[in-house]
């Protein structure tokens, strides 16, 4: 089913959000617009530009037809068709980080002391070191193309790195994250609500949390909880605690390494993590598993929302997804989907590890904001490769530790 | 007492861009008519903006517009921002520099998503 709704979602306003002037809104909102064109309207021509152009060319070259998404990537390169689709993709991207960067650069060092300012006002713990060994697989690429990646840091104190993040991603998702950003987070909490109804979890924490957007939806799903996100980037780290002193909320955030979070062992009853492990590596990722297991209280449930892994698709939807590898500094993105998780979980002593979809929560944005009012059509939606939040929910792996 | 000097953000992504294109220069050349798109959105979108916040105080902008004459100081502004303007069409010239300038190679790249997955 394609969808054919005006995309007018405006990001909600919060007290560390960079406040674009006219033009940089305009800027913005044209890079949020060639990304929906893209994903809209060039995407679909690639699969009959596959089939009836470029896969011929190749078996005329190579004398078989291709197999698998290597094959296919190598064919397609050499078309003029998905040469303009994966430009504009990649223009797209970079267009919209500089907008972004233009309101930032206007408003430093100003944003900075905002945020210092509203984290002084919260009780809520805020952790970090200036000598922290950011992990290589975080630093080796800036990833997404954002400028500076997520550690990058130009002044003291800095948060505009996470500033570029909220502002970005909610452009890159074209609003489907929901005003606040917030809807891999209210997934998950949805989903818990209806699998495990009874669950009242009192120490929650999301690894890799970024500027906390989805850890603040289990503050206010289970408000008696004690939620703590984590991330190896101090500006992020920074900026999410800032951001949420903001909005109200009193969520801890500390600069720590999921590998080796430095908490007591049995310590959470949830630790969940969004879009984190296919941005880790090889080595990361088991450990990340282990550590899961270590600091979750007997009984404790570990969720990771991130990708499935290739076996679950065919290899052109491989294809289209790997191009994030190539074209958006994404170095693990095609390697992790390679990777077996039930078996990393189970090596990691979770007897039992599942997937599952969560479905978008993107229905409930169309009660909290007029421009959302469409939004409904989004979750009906079947799976397409390359478009954001396909098929309208989210993968969750998930699993308990043993009592 | 001397303020510390404004911070100036990060604007080229560590990791060497990928060429799409096979004839040289027309990666740059695309990036070009796309900032020069999203400029004709803007400019078209300020233009609305302002015809319909003078139309609501029952002002005639198009005749205004053509009795104007540009001081000193306008037409210093306006070469200002035509600057400005230049050094974002040009940002993909900018990248390839700092990519040069960090040695980022598509060589660098590979190996990058190779020992990731690995280490």
């Amino acid at each position: 089913m394609s969808v054919e709704m005006v995309n007018i979602f405006q990001q909600a306003d919060h007290a560390v959000l960079p406040k674009p002037l006219h033009d940089e809104r305009a800027r913005q909102e044209f890079a949020k617009s060639m990304k929906g064109f893209v994903q809209q309207r060039l995407l679909p021509g690639l699969a009959p530009v596959f089939a009836g152009r470029a896969s011929r060319a190749f078996a005329r070259a190579e004398g078989r037809p291709p197999a698998d998404r290597h094959d296919i990537r190598r064919a397609m390169v050499a078309d003029p068709y998905f040469q303009h689709y994966a430009a504009a993709n990649r223009i797209a991207q970079e267009l919209l980080w500089d907008s972004v960067i233009d309101s930032i650069e206007r408003e430093l060092p100003a944003l900075n002391a905002r945020a210092a300012e509203l984290s002084a006002a919260s009780r809520a713990p805020l952790e970090t070191s200036p000598d922290f060994p950011t992990p290589r697989y975080v630093t080796a690429l800036d990833i997404h193309c954002m400028p500076g990646g997520y550690a990058g840091e130009v002044a003291p104190g800095d948060i505009s790195t996470g500033a570029l993040y909220d502002r970005g991603v909610y452009l890159y998702a074209m609003g489907y994250m929901g005003p606040m950003n917030d809807d891999m987070g209210r997934s998950v909490v949805n989903w818990l609500r209806r699998n495990l109804p009874g669950f009242a979890p009192q120490r929650i924490l999301d690894m890799g949390c970024t500027v906390g957007h989805s850890t603040l939806p289990y503050k206010e799903g289970f408000p008696d909880a004690e939620v703590i996100g984590i991330d190896v980037a101090a500006p992020q780290v920074r900026y999410a605690h800032a951001r949420a002193a903001g909005l109200g909320l009193e969520v801890g955030f500390l600069q720590r390494n999921a590998e080796a979070t430095g908490f007591p062992d049995a310590h959470f009853d949830l630790v969940v993590s969004h879009i984190l492990l296919h941005e880790t590596s090889g080595r990361a990722m088991p450990a990340i598993f282990r550590e899961c297991f270590r600091i979750l209280k007997p009984g404790g449930l570990m969720i990771h929302a991130d990708l499935p892994p290739f076996d679950r698709m065919d290899p052109f939807a491989q294809f289209i997804l790997d191009n994030e590898t190539w074209y958006n500094n994404e170095p693990f993105w095609g390697a992790m989907r390679e990777m077996d998780q039930l078996a990393l979980a189970r090596d990691a002593g979770f007897p039992d590890p599942r997937f599952d979809t969560a479905p978008m929560a993107v229905l409930e944005f169309a009660a909290q904001s007029a421009d959302y009012a469409d939004a409904a059509a989004v979750a009906e939606r079947e799976f397409t490769a390359g478009e954001y939040a396909p098929g309208g929910g989210w993968e969750i792996l998930f699993a308990r530790k043993p009592e | 007492m001397t303020a510390a000097p404004k911070p100036a953000p990060i604007r080229d992504a560590r990791g060497k861009r990928p060429q799409f294109y096979e004839a040289q220069g027309l990666d740059q050349a695309m990036s070009m008519i796309l900032v020069l798109a999203s400029e004709f959105a803007v400019l078209r979108e300020r233009m609305d903006t302002l015809e319909r916040i003078l139309e609501a105080h029952g002002i005639d902008a198009a005749a205004a517009i053509e009795a104007y004459a540009p001081t000193t100081e306008v037409l210093t502004a306006r070469e200002t921002w035509r600057q400005a303007f230049l050094a974002r069409l040009y940002y993909l010239a900018r990248k390839d520099a700092a990519d040069a300038a960090r040695g980022d190679t598509d060589t660098r790249f590979r190996e990058t998503i190779e020992t990731i997955a690995e280490r």
